[in-house]
């Protein structure tokens, strides 16, 4: 009966604005990392998302996020290998051929590569999947990562920073996220130490991880070529081979091939080169790629 | 998540259901229970030389039945702004009610209603995108006449996704396509408001109704007509259209029994 | 998993006479939130400089709304005049979702600025911006944004976004219905992209051109060239553009004339 009432009675005056709460939600101007989201007020919100968003299973879909990839990690006796190709795809349109797919988790540097051969300490993440989901949750890792560091005086294990981001995608599960991560990094602790986690809630310790679009070209020159004695050369050039394998066969990856590697002190940035000079060079020099003829 | 390359990343059938795409249709056999019932048509609103002027039809449409003919969707706010409502008839009259305590609690200001149209334009659009936003939209596109707050002439649209526009003239619904050609022919989108004068303003309005009327098969021929200007609002609500002329009608071939 | 989020109860609460029902009827889902309201947008930076524009048409379906709704928004301004705005934002997409980020970032960088006393940098603005977007992410704003300013250096920066937040700075970019056309324009013609110096090699040996910061009057060329051929080819834009450029004397705004056709 209330609730009868109720729906045919109204105020005084009636507003249908904002209440004082929300519209102090809306003037805050703390950055808010957390993690209120709007949700569509439909029954299935996953089921909507995906309505307006995959554009695998609806290549019309009216809102295309930016995806596909190929990233890779792999230990070695020298420390960690990360390396990444460059390209985001909305649907079939290439989003960007400049996207930076590793991404540093640390206090110290955020995003910004520093000139310098110095290392620089902290993680690195990578991103494959929703470009925006490895965008905000990293940051989000990244803030956490450094209320660890102040909190506890000391840097934040790569176990432990995996596993906040494993237990928030593992929260959201079901939701509609995608993101295919790994974290590296080294700590007097762990010594080198790889993550890979995903939107499922994944969380898995490894030698050696790729992931992404491309992940069976990369694996496929990456399993034949590897070894944990590699010497620090030998690996990067494994990890640019690898990764320029997969862009040369799959649609989705392309653009740069962006290569790091993480060391005792740090992690060291290696370039962000082009691959079309890179793939004639492997091809002309080494004369692999022998599928493809050089003539012009 | 899909781990095979061809889908990578996106949702996976057994985990998310089948792709559903019945949240892309904007109708549907659902279409009920979000849909308006009760209908109006076309509103048509034009500037002219120091003032606007905006008209509706009187008919209220429930489906293709023409159920009440003697709908006013002209709703004066004050003595300041026009608003021409098309689409449902009970969301008008929930606006209409949302309004007029609006005015009231305005005059009880210390200052008294202060709103202009370009004000109530912009509390109507953000009502509407509140609402589509909780998925449960007021199904509505309005017209705002009257001015703003430097005294020109403001004519502005809102709909029920929170949409908004503005130009010299402007139709909603039907009048779209039929009436805003006709405007757009009698004043140029380049010619100036000041060559424009309120007879022009108004007969173009009658005229854009009568080819309305001929056309539009959910519109009657009485209609309402208001003039905003500095002197106030003059709101005419029961108006006929005159001078029908059906002499087209005998051209059109193809319908009913005839056969030849 | 589907029954994870299907159930959720919708806080079925205690109810008084007084109080407003609290919650909405379950809706079916027939009806479609967006719509799409056509129209394109580019921008350009330079060594001192960042250009934002983008055409003034809106539409609905096959119907011209109006011809005059800029797509360029001054940010953190006066109100009305937009003065001592120090960042640019462009939406495109739905107008009405591009409206309400425009309005939340606005509030946001004034807030910034009541409360610490110095205008928010352009870096900043972006990432808020970002994680304005993110905060929608399972019901997203159907936008595409620009935005742009000058960085501490005083050089010109440009971030671009997806719907849902995902940014990068970028020299050039081209967003909306047109961004197909637009874009592989300004690859060649701002990144000079397949450009090789001639005679520097045979073959695979060709020496690329070298991207350089472009001077202001050239990329207000490129710009107006990046329209006029767009309209040609594209229904949902023309009428005007809308061209705001940034320099540390602060923002330019010019109208141009497009086809109407």
């Amino acid at each position: 009966m209330d609730k009868l009432v109720a729906q045919y009675s109204r105020t005084h005056h009636h507003n249908e604005m904002y209440s004082e709460q929300e519209q102090e939600d809306f003037n805050s101007s703390v950055p808010p990392l957390s993690l209120k989201f709007s949700l569509p007020p439909v029954d299935n919100r996953a089921a909507f998302l995906r309505a307006m968003t995959d554009d695998h299973s609806n290549p019309s879909c009216p809102i295309k996020l930016a995806h596909g990839t190929t990233t890779l990690a792999f230990r070695f006796q020298g420390g960690i290998i990360v390396c990444t190709d460059s390209r985001a795809t909305a649907g079939n349109w290439i989003a960007s051929q400049t996207v930076k797919k590793v991404i540093p988790v640390s206090r110290l540097s955020r995003g910004e590569d520093k000139k310098s051969n110095e290392p620089t300490p902290g993680l690195l993440g990578t991103m494959a999947g929703g470009a925006a989901d490895c965008q905000y949750w990293l940051r989000y890792l990244s803030q956490q990562c450094t209320l660890h560091e102040i909190r506890h005086k000391r840097r934040i294990t790569v176990a432990a920073a995996s596993k906040i981001l494993a237990n928030l995608t593992y929260a959201y599960k079901g939701y509609g996220l995608s993101m295919g991560t790994m974290l590296a990094g080294m700590t007097p602790s762990e010594g080198p130490a790889l993550y890979y986690i995903d939107s499922d809630g994944t969380r898995l310790p490894g030698n050696l991880f790729c992931v992404g679009s491309g992940q069976t070209f990369a694996y496929g020159v990456l399993d034949a070529e590897y070894r944990y004695d590699l010497s620090e050369e030998e690996a990067l050039a494994l990890g640019r081979r690898a990764i320029l394998a997969a862009m040369h066969r799959d649609a989705y990856s392309g653009g740069f091939i962006n290569l790091y590697h993480v060391k005792e002190e740090g992690w060291v940035h290696h370039g962000f080169d082009d691959m079309n000079p890179e793939f004639w060079k492997t091809k002309l020099e080494k004369g692999e790629f022998s599928n493809v003829t050089s003539t012009l | 998540m899909n781990h095979f390359p061809e889908a990578w990343g996106r949702p996976r059938n057994d985990v998310y259901g089948a792709y559903d795409h019945s949240y892309l249709q904007t109708t549907g056999p659902k279409a009920h229970t979000s849909s308006p019932a009760v209908t109006g048509t076309s509103v048509v609103g034009v500037k002219f030389n120091g003032g606007v002027a905006i008209a509706t039809d009187n008919l209220a449409s429930y489906g293709s039945l023409a159920r009440f003919s003697d709908v006013k969707r002209l709703r004066t706010f004050g003595d300041k702004a026009i608003v021409g409502f098309g689409g449902d008839v009970s969301d008008m009259q929930y606006l209409d009610r949302l309004l007029a305590s609006m005015d009231i609690n305005e005059n009880y200001s210390p200052r008294g209603n202060m709103l202009n149209a370009k004000n109530l334009h912009t509390y109507l659009a953000k009502v509407f995108y509140k609402r589509r936003s909780e998925f449960n939209p007021l199904w509505n596109h309005v017209l705002v006449a009257g001015f703003d707050g430097e005294g020109e002439p403001f004519l502005s649209s809102a709909d029920l996704l929170g949409t908004t526009f503005s130009a010299p003239h402007l139709a909603t619904g039907f009048g779209a396509h039929l009436a805003v050609p006709i405007l757009r022919r009698k004043f140029p989108e380049g010619m100036p408001l000041e060559e424009i004068s309120q007879e022009d303003a108004v007969q173009a309005l009658k005229d854009c109704l009568k080819v309305l009327f001929y056309r539009d098969a959910r519109s009657i021929d009485k209609y309402s007509i208001a003039v905003v200007t500095k002197d106030g609002i003059d709101l005419k609500e029961d108006e006929q259209i005159q001078g029908q002329s059906w002499a087209f009608a005998e051209r059109i071939k193809g319908y009913g029994a005839q056969t030849v | 998993m589907t029954s994870l989020m299907g159930n959720q109860s919708r806080g079925e609460t205690i109810g008084y006479s007084f109080s407003e029902p609290t919650s909405a009827n379950v809706k079916q889902h027939s009806f479609y939130p967006y719509t799409d309201n056509g129209g394109s947008t580019l921008g350009i930076t330079g060594s001192d400089f960042a250009i934002l524009a983008g055409d003034t048409r809106s539409t609905s379906g096959y119907n011209i709304n109006s011809r005059m709704v800029p797509k360029v928004f001054r940010i953190g301004g006066d109100d009305e005049t937009g003065e001592g705005a120090q960042v640019l934002l462009s939406v495109v997409g739905f107008a009405a979702d591009g409206n309400a980020l425009k309005e939340k970032l606005d509030t946001m960088v004034k807030m910034y600025k009541y409360k610490h006393g110095k205008p928010m940098s352009v870096s900043a603005c972006a990432q808020r911006l970002s994680t304005i977007l993110y905060e929608k992410r399972f019901f997203p704003y159907y936008v595409h944004a620009i935005l742009a300013g000058l960085d501490e250096e005083g050089v010109g920066a440009l971030y671009s976004y997806d719907p849902v937040g995902s940014y990068e700075r970028e020299q050039c970019r081209a967003a909306g219905a047109a961004s197909s056309l637009i874009m592989p324009f300004l690859d060649n013609q701002v990144n000079f992209k397949n450009q090789y110096i001639p005679g520097s090699g045979a073959g695979h040996a060709l020496e690329a051109v070298k991207a350089e910061p472009l001077p202001k009057d050239t990329v207000k060329q490129l710009v107006r060239d990046a329209f006029t051929s767009a309209v040609e080819r594209h229904i949902e834009v023309g009428d005007g553009l809308q061209m705001m450029i940034i320099t540390k004397e602060g923002i330019e705004e010019v109208f141009i004339p497009l086809k109407q056709d």
